[in-house]
């Protein structure tokens, strides 16, 4: 109807809006004190570490200016590392080293940088060039994450992760984002990006969506996206469910990415995630963050439940909905 | 009490209180409902002259009654070295003034009124008034009687019988009052005699003395009305015209057997009035009528700031207007602006500008803002020296679009300082990184966002009636604010929301 669902159908499908996410689900679930423990990727990672949650192993951390100095001699040992600021959003300011020539470092797209451009680039982060209102930032510096073959065709120059909602402690809804070229190898949706839902129970691909609108190929790869399937769903949903224990925040984004030898790592953590994942999976996250809050608050009387458990109400009961 | 009761009660309470507080101005201290209602506001002049006898002095004016629906909203009073007072007798007040030892000589003393009239009741009086019929003897007596007969015989009833007696006293067509009248010389007595004559109709009528309020009158003595009970009210008539007369047309000084001025000490004294009339702003009078009665709301209002003050804040209490609708359309209609309250800065710089020099201007200042910065960002400067550095490329902007503006002869041009130089770069600033990281898509998306609710903001704003009534009323914030929260608390879809997930009915 001129390019607007009408609100009632929307409601019947269960279609969560900006406001109700944050009044309803953000604002009561996630106290601000916690936010610095997820827009602060070097708290989120040493939490991690903490609580034996798997990430990609942190090589060092590069607080002030004159650590650069130190940076060549650092590196040596590494032949494939990635720095990122610890406060960037959206992937910015990530730099992925895969290997080395000679004395430079080669990026994975092949383009080789040197390592004065690599300082220079530090030195920006640590000015606070990619963080989130220009504030000082650290450089993150951390092992390269060998990815799985299993998504060879359906990303494009990037990074595919998988993104998992957790409303306190239950996985409700998840999606994998693919990098295509128009997103320029983030994967970031609105930036072009392929979102594809996956279903709760078996990892299996459900919808495609870009830009907003259902797609049901690879834009680039032009591979059918219904075969797509994420292995090591279980591990990778008890993962995403105990980032619950770890930050207390009740309504959380897990971007969770699979290592070839490590299985799923935790990449990081949102505590304002987006929406559209309600389209790549053609359904509504309210039914689903009902349930969840129904049992939430029965276990919250008595003894809370494991994350295995919770990951066992999330694959039978809330997947199907 | 859970947080989503205490907003339903909170916004009831502050619905509540706001629209009770604009009741009570409305309709107890008289506030109009749009600034542009004017009031015609009757000042008058009460002059009294005499030749002081040398010693002390003292003189008095009868003061009008106080009548609902008459408001005198300044009293004044000129006569240099005398004690000026107001004492109260009985139901009525008297101006007075002493001199301890006034030198002989003429005097003049002054007392001015402004009056308006804003909802005048019809006068009535409990208990009911009674006709005082006179005790007459021999000639005027048998003059009364013969006018009796002849009133009879024309067998006249309410106002047509006033009227005829009060033509009949002041142009004699028949004889029948021509006894009665050629004792009575004085003007008090004739109008005097019409109401014993009313009385023995069985008409309350009572002679009455004051100004009538007909504009750039001057130096007129005090006229003789004659006030007629009628229908349960009293109804005016002009004893000269021998018509009815509407009582707001009329301010009665002098009752019955009042004097309606005294002079102690004096001769040959005289008392008259001036009137002028002016029409004013209605909400001028009743703020100045409700600070001559102190209410607390006026008095602790901006009404109790001085001139210039206020239209301060006639301009500060347009800024909740644009919140609101900032917040209407960033979370309800779901528009993205760039910068939360920045249209409502812009909104306000188009008020001075004016909506499409105002439009223009921001389009020029940030598009080359933008050429810059996008120069800059090569540069790789840090924040702060390259939000400086653009802050002051945008002042050298605006220096020359000032500049150029005047050469070619706009004078619009200058207006361009009306934009916050801040804010502006700032804007600047985050649509540039905006271009970087989400494309120019994103800054058309969130810069027109920006404008269009400026734009909307700035219409609110700049409209009269709109602004007029949040002068009129601060207390509709209170409203505005209750409205903010309930937004705040509102769970329901955007209009964005169904535009988005609108593919979503596909599956």
């Amino acid at each position: 109807m001129l390019g607007f669902a009408p609100p009632w159908r929307l409601r019947r499908m269960g279609v969560v809006g900006m406001n109700r996410r944050n009044v309803r689900y953000i604002a009561p679930n996630n106290p601000r004190s916690l936010y610095p423990l997820v827009d602060n990727k070097l708290k989120t990672k040493l939490l991690c570490d903490e609580h034996g949650i798997a990430v990609p192993r942190l090589l060092g951390v590069c607080h002030f200016q004159h650590h650069l100095r130190e940076l060549e001699d650092f590196l040596q040992p590494h032949t494939s590392f990635v720095i990122k600021p610890a406060k960037g959003s959206g992937g910015k300011g990530i730099v992925v080293i895969s290997s080395r020539q000679g004395r430079n470092f080669q990026k994975p797209s092949g383009e080789q940088i040197t390592i004065q451009a690599i300082k220079q680039h530090t030195s920006n982060t640590l000015s606070g060039l990619y963080s989130l209102g220009g504030k000082p930032d650290v450089a993150l510096i951390e092992e390269m994450v060998q990815f799985t073959d299993d998504f060879a065709d359906f990303s494009f120059e990037g990074v595919p992760d998988v993104r998992v909602i957790v409303y306190r402690g239950y996985p409700v809804m998840a999606m994998m984002r693919l990098s295509t070229h128009a997103s320029d190898g983030k994967a970031n949706l609105h930036q072009g990006a392929v979102g594809v839902g996956i279903d709760l129970a078996s990892g299996r691909a459900l919808h495609g969506v870009q830009h907003g609108h259902p797609i049901t190929r690879h834009p680039d790869t032009d591979r059918q996206l219904s075969d797509l399937v994420v292995p090591h769903w279980d591990e990778l949903l008890i993962l995403a469910a105990r980032s619950y224990e770890v930050t207390g925040l009740g309504y959380i984004g897990a971007d969770i990415v699979i290592d070839r030898v490590r299985g799923p790592l935790l990449l990081e953590l949102n505590a304002r995630p987006g929406l559209a994942i309600q389209m790549a999976n053609g359904k509504g996250l309210e039914p689903r963050i009902k349930l969840a809050e129904q049992r939430a608050n029965y276990y919250h009387d008595n003894q809370q439940e494991s994350a295995p458990d919770r990951v066992r109400y999330s694959t039978r009961s809330i997947a199907i909905l | 009490m859970n947080p989503g009761k205490q907003i339903v009660v909170l916004v009831a309470l502050l619905v509540v209180v706001g629209i009770s507080l604009v009741w009570y101005k409305h309709e107890v201290l008289g506030f109009p409902l749009l600034a542009s209602e004017s009031q015609t506001l009757w000042k008058i002049e009460a002059r009294l002259k005499f030749d002081a006898l040398g010693g002390p002095v003292s003189a008095r004016i009868n003061l009008p009654e106080t009548v609902p629906g008459r408001s005198a909203v300044f009293t004044q009073q000129t006569a240099p070295g005398y004690l000026f007072d107001v004492v109260s007798n009985g139901n009525n007040n008297i101006a007075e003034w002493r001199h301890p030892d006034s030198p002989p000589g003429t005097q003049v003393l002054y007392l001015r009124s402004e009056i308006f009239f804003n909802d005048l009741q019809p006068l009535t009086e409990r208990p009911l008034p009674v006709p005082v019929i006179p005790t007459l003897m021999g000639l005027e007596a048998q003059g009364f009687a013969e006018a009796r007969q002849t009133l009879a015989a024309m067998d006249l009833e309410g106002a047509a019988l006033v009227e005829t007696i009060l033509r009949e006293i002041n142009s004699p067509q028949s004889a029948w009052l021509g006894l009665l009248l050629r004792d009575r010389s004085r003007r008090a007595d004739k109008v005097q005699l019409a109401a014993d004559l009313l009385a023995f109709q069985g008409i309350v009528a009572r002679v009455i003395r004051g100004v009538e309020l007909i504009d750039r009158q001057r130096e007129r003595s005090g006229r003789f009305m004659l006030k007629v009970w009628q229908d349960d009210t009293w109804q005016l008539y002009d004893a000269k015209s021998a018509a009815a007369l509407p009582w707001t047309k009329f301010i009665e000084f002098q009752q019955g057997e009042q004097a309606l001025f005294e002079v102690f000490g004096g001769e040959k004294s005289e008392l008259s009035f001036s009137v002028v009339s002016e029409e004013r702003a209605a909400f001028v009078n009743a703020v100045e009528n409700a600070r001559t009665h102190h209410s607390w709301l006026v008095d602790f209002s901006i009404y109790s700031l001085p001139v210039a003050q206020q239209s301060t804040f006639k301009l500060l209490l347009l800024i909740p207007l644009g919140a609101l609708v900032v917040v209407i359309l960033r979370n309800l209609v779901g528009i993205r602006t760039s910068g939360t309250f920045m249209p409502i800065l812009i909104a306000l710089s188009f008020l001075q500008t004016s909506l499409l020099p105002g439009l223009m201007l921001f389009l020029l200042v940030v598009g080359t803002g933008l050429l810059v910065r996008s120069y800059m960002s090569r540069l790789n400067l840090l924040l702060v020296p390259r939000i400086a550095a653009v802050l002051v490329f945008v002042i050298i902007l605006y220096a020359a679009i000032g500049i150029a503006a005047h050469k070619l002869g706009f004078s619009w041009g200058a207006k361009v300082t009306f934009f916050p130089m801040i804010i502006l770069s700032w804007t600047i600033e985050r649509m540039s990184i905006l271009w970087d990281e989400d494309g120019a898509r994103e800054v058309f998306i969130q810069g027109g966002g920006s404008l269009l609710t400026a734009s909307i903001a700035y219409l609110l704003m700049n409209s009269q009636t709109v602004s007029d009534a949040i002068f009129l009323y601060p207390e509709m914030l209170l409203i505005v604010l209750a409205i903010i929260i309930a937004i705040g608390s509102y769970s329901g879809y955007r209009l964005s929301d169904l535009r988005r997930f609108e593919p979503m009915e596909r599956y």
